[in-house]
């Protein structure tokens, strides 16, 4: 942390990803702990590509409003944590790779339902070595499936840790980050 | 496991607008930044006293946000400009000394052990 005379302390900053598939509940997640009320902003991207460096003669183009929805959460003066929705759409991959980066980790939430759309997550986050924990929303309060079960289906490795939560609930998402900042304690344990 | 129902995708997040003028005016057309300092979560703040005269209404909203060290995210929520127009603005400020930017000590690397578990410790509390 350093300070400016003016402005007092200027905090370090946490980044978690919360991924998953429309509908899983990933705005609902990030509401039920963050401490100021869904903030919200847009990127704006060129369509069909986005590789614009000036504007000349592009009166014609049209553009795509990516949202992103984040919430923070301050857990001392020196640190706060903010989490971001992933746009659910893998076309905005750019937006993916920003989140990413220097990322703490990410929580790929579940929607039994449609437990193919975590795919894309898991896939994305697998090969850039970012940690996750796979949480299963069990919003509609029916424990359809059992754990183990989805571990199978969504072909999961025995190290990524997988837990059932209520994405509404504030202390079941608190237990689904304490999942999460585990996983990262531990291997910076292993591989200090 | 169920397959995805038929019919048009409920994924609304994004719309068209007509051209890439309106949003750009503001900042003479440019998309680029003439840095790249502003992620997401960068913590910026406002370097007394700013510019005094001529202060386009934008800027001073912006230097009024950052009066405190609020992150570049937060900064694009309240202020309602898209991250993209944010981020030339921004530069443009810092470039003429007006504001600072902190990038976050764990962008380029992982949190250490003691970190991590006061982190756990606070996550648990809060």
């Amino acid at each position: 942390m350093t300070s400016t005379p003016s402005a007092g302390p200027i905090p370090d900053t946490l980044k978690i990803v919360v991924a998953g598939g429309f509908g899983a509940g990933k705005t609902t997640l990030v509401s039920a702990v963050s401490e100021v009320e869904s903030l919200h902003t847009e990127e704006l991207m060129t369509s069909p590509s986005m590789g614009v460096d000036d504007l000349e003669g592009v009166e014609s183009k049209t553009t795509t409003t990516v949202a992103l929805d984040f919430g923070r959460i301050t857990l001392d003066p020196s640190t706060v944590v903010y989490l971001f929705g992933t746009p659910g759409q893998r076309r905005f991959s750019f937006m993916w790779e920003e989140l990413a980066h220097g990322a703490l980790g990410a929580v790929v939430l579940a929607d039994t339902r449609r437990l193919a759309d975590s795919f894309d997550a898991i896939d994305f986050f697998e090969p850039r070595g970012v940690p996750f924990v796979v949480a299963v929303n069990c919003f509609d309060g029916q424990r359809t499936h059992r754990a183990e079960d989805v571990r199978v289906a969504l072909d999961l490795e025995d190290q990524v840790p997988l837990l059932l939560c209520d994405a509404r609930d504030r202390e079941s998402v608190k237990e689904v980050l304490v999942e999460l900042v585990t996983l990262v304690l531990r291997s910076a344990l292993l591989d200090p | 496991m169920n397959a995805v129902p038929p019919g048009p995708d409920p994924e609304q997040e994004w719309s068209f607008e007509s051209n890439l003028i309106r949003p750009y005016s503001l900042t003479g057309g440019r998309t680029r930044p003439s840095r790249s300092d502003f992620s997401l979560t960068s913590q910026v703040v406002w370097i007394p006293p700013g510019p005094t005269t001529g202060t386009d209404p934008e800027v001073e909203l912006l230097l009024t946000l950052c009066e405190r060290p609020l992150s570049v995210a937060e900064v694009a929520s309240r202020s309602g400009f898209p991250l993209g127009v944010l981020r030339v603005l921004l530069a443009d400020l810092m470039d003429q000394g007006h504001v600072e930017v902190h990038t976050p000590t764990w962008e380029h690397k992982r949190p250490d052990a003691r970190t991590l578990r006061r982190v756990l410790e606070r996550i648990r509390r809060f």
